[in-house]
């Protein structure tokens, strides 16, 4: 065995990563660890009220912390057979449009952009500064819509089981509508500029998934699907994986089993905009086509068309919301804690997070189980860097090296996300994890 | 004049107070101007050398390797300045310090034997001197541009020490604790915030740590007269400033 390379800590990602390949038998081998201290939230969320759960999880994360919000208020909310009302589920919406913005842009403009450019960050390269400025522009505007209706864009504080805490007022939401529609005619030029930025060509045969909502382009409601068949509601989708540890790495890696046998998948933008294109608005499909983008994207690479794509519906999506926001509904519905099980599914930016709970008669935490989108996208990742390095073996390590870590972020993984996986009681690597 | 070298480090956290330096947006690329920024791990791609003026610390301690790495940036390090909770005092992680850390192991991972990290998730002040403390989950972005600048000016950065009951008096909000008997932990809690809870309708649930001098008996006595049970007061103070308020409980220095 030969080690080929070893990246301690990868920088510009979410959290502490790091890569190893090595040659085994003329074979490459590649480990993407999580070196992420382990937080055990699935533990300590034993035993507590439900009322905590939104507030606990949203600490997993602190780019995605709506994510979290989501998909537990949607899970317990299911376990109460509680019914939120429209205006609400709009809200929702309106909410994760702001995360959505706020995560891509982040991405996009200050963590991804800098590796088309040969710049070690955003500000470090003045041809890069223009840009960099354009994310912090659109990302601003993310993080206003998280603030006027949760007070702040990290940890937002309004979302509970049954609705809100308090709406906001029709009048405050208009106020940054002539923003939202001078940045979403802004975002259809900014599709342009990431369909022509130099991608290695890497197309893979990969099973996407997401999931798809027959009314809208999903973000809290919907159907698992693929594109190799897979069409089932969320419980069915947990059926289908299984969790495993992988050597020293903190994060669980989660694949899908079938007949028996293991096969990664793909979540996040990508995976969405394959699955979705149709739920696109017609002004963005145009845009897509005048740019020569072509669906499926297979090549994973091409991360970063696909969030620009979703930059710009979370835009467009956060203006029709606001303008047809009816004000007039109570901000949350009445209900009584009910014991119960229920999983729930929805679309983080960088893709699906799987909640599962058990609460007991007065709505206290028994058992929970948390996936989220980067331990999906774990083995995916893999495979994607021992092709690349396969087929580039004659390369300088030096090149090997810095391209692997572009690879990692193209998958935008987000590692305080995967370190803290899924409570198993008695689970053995390899057994099911229901 | 020569620019302050400045890094910002992290530790076991969720990345939301590094978050919050780039949510400076407007302000960002100006200080980022007015500093060399010598290492940011989430942000650039460049390795830490030589001595820093200021250390932005976000995370807690929870790994032999963290406790080793924080001696490390002190000693680097003119001004070490922790960042929100997690560093400042543990962190929600930090619940595990009242539980068995192994079990925590075992429930969490197939192979726990593999998975090193250390019985107690500790704020930095248990470990190394921290100049100053920013409290919050997550810091608050207002509190990061005072006391940068404050650096710049030589002076103290201003920061509240009184309870979140001041600020929300003064925005004139209906008092949640006296008027709805909600559980508000608006008394017994640091401002800082901007009265974010109260002004949406849900009672403090204790972001920003206890304020100096927290009497905190007192308040879980309203509650309980109010009809929270013993169990549901613990589970209130239990939260990402867990260890802290537990602290000022007993008295055991003031967090």
């Amino acid at each position: 065995m030969k080690r080929l390379f070893k990246v301690d800590y990868l920088s510009r990602v979410e959290g502490e990563t790091g890569i190893t390949a090595e040659i085994r038998d003329g074979e490459v081998t590649v480990c993407a660890g999580v070196f992420e201290a382990p937080r055990f939230f699935e533990a300590f969320l034993r035993g507590r009220h439900y009322t905590d759960i939104a507030d606990f999880t949203a600490r997993i994360c602190g780019i995605c912390p709506v994510a979290y919000q989501m998909s537990a208020v949607h899970a317990i909310e299911s376990i109460f057979g509680v019914e939120v009302e429209e205006p609400i589920r709009e809200l929702r919406r309106l909410l994760y449009c702001g995360e959505w913005i706020e995560s891509h842009a982040l991405h996009i403009y200050l963590l991804q952009g800098p590796d088309f450019y040969g710049a070690e960050s955003a500000w470090s390269k003045r041809e890069y500064l223009p840009m960099a400025k354009i994310g912090l522009y659109f990302k601003k505007l993310g993080n206003r819509i998280l603030t006027l209706l949760g007070g702040r864009p990290i940890h937002p504080v309004s979302v509970k089981v049954g609705g809100f805490s308090k709406l906001p007022e029709k009048k405050v939401l208009l106020s940054i509508l002539p923003d939202l529609k001078r940045a979403y005619e802004e975002s259809r030029g900014e599709i342009d500029r990431a369909a022509h930025l130099p991608f290695q060509d890497h197309t893979m045969d990969m099973e996407c998934v997401s999931l798809y909502d027959q009314r809208e382009y999903p973000m809290n409601y919907g159907n698992v699907i693929s594109n190799r068949g897979i069409n089932t509601p969320m419980a069915g989708f947990l059926e289908m994986t299984r969790e495993s540890q992988v050597g020293h790495s903190t994060a669980l890696h989660s694949k899908k089993w079938k007949d028996g046998r293991e096969s990664p998948y793909l979540v996040g933008p990508i995976s969405r905009v394959n699955l979705n294109d149709e739920k696109l608005p017609a002004e963005i499909t145009t845009t897509m086509k005048r740019c020569g983008i072509t669906l499926p994207i297979m090549n994973t690479r091409m991360g970063i068309i696909a969030r620009s794509i979703e930059l710009s519906y979370a835009l467009h999506e956060a203006m029709r919301i606001i303008q047809t926001y009816d004000n007039s509904a109570k901000p949350s519905v009445d209900f009584k804690p009910a014991a119960g099980e229920a999983a729930w599914i929805t679309e983080a930016p960088r893709g699906m997070l799987i909640h599962r709970y058990e609460l007991d008669d007065a709505g206290y935490v028994k058992h929970c189980t948390l996936i989220p989108p980067t331990s999906q996208n774990l083995a995916q990742m893999e495979i994607d860097l021992r092709d690349f390095i396969q087929n580039h073996i004659s390369k300088p390590v030096e090149f090997l090296k810095k391209e692997s870590e572009k690879i990692v972020r193209s998958y935008d993984p987000c590692i305080s996300c995967s370190v803290h996986l899924v409570v198993l009681d008695g689970n053995k690597k390899g057994k099911p994890i229901l | 004049m020569k620019r302050p070298r400045i890094a910002v480090f992290k530790f076991t956290s969720c990345d939301g107070c590094q978050l919050s330096i780039l949510n400076l947006e407007d302000e960002l690329l100006d200080l980022i101007g007015l500093f060399q920024l010598a290492y940011f791990r989430e942000a650039a791609d460049r390795p830490l050398r030589g001595h820093l003026d200021i250390a932005l610390v976000e995370g807690s301690i929870s790994t032999e390797r963290q406790r080793n790495h924080a001696m490390e940036v002190r000693e680097k390090t003119r001004y070490l300045v922790t960042i929100g909770a997690c560093a400042t005092s543990g962190g929600l992680q930090a619940l595990r310090n009242w539980s068995s850390v192994e079990d925590y192991k075992k429930s969490v991972y197939p192979s726990p034997g593999m998975i090193e990290t250390l019985p107690c998730s500790t704020p930095i002040s248990d470990h190394v001197y921290v100049d100053y403390e920013l409290w919050g989950c997550p810091v608050s972005s207002d509190a990061l541009s005072e006391t940068l600048s404050s650096f710049l000016l030589d002076k103290r950065p201003g920061m509240p020490g009184y309870s979140l009951c001041m600020e929300c008096k003064g925005k004139g909000i209906p008092c949640l604790l006296v008027a709805r008997a909600e559980p508000c932990l608006g008394p017994v809690t640091r401002a800082g915030c901007g009265v974010l809870c109260p002004s949406l309708e849900r009672p403090c649930y204790g972001c920003f740590g206890p304020k100096e001098g927290a009497n905190i008996d007192s308040l879980l006595n309203v509650l309980r007269k109010a009809g929270l049970s013993h169990h549901d007061c613990a589970l209130l103070l239990d939260k990402m400033n867990t260890y802290a308020y537990r602290k000022a409980r007993t008295g055991e220095g003031s967090a």
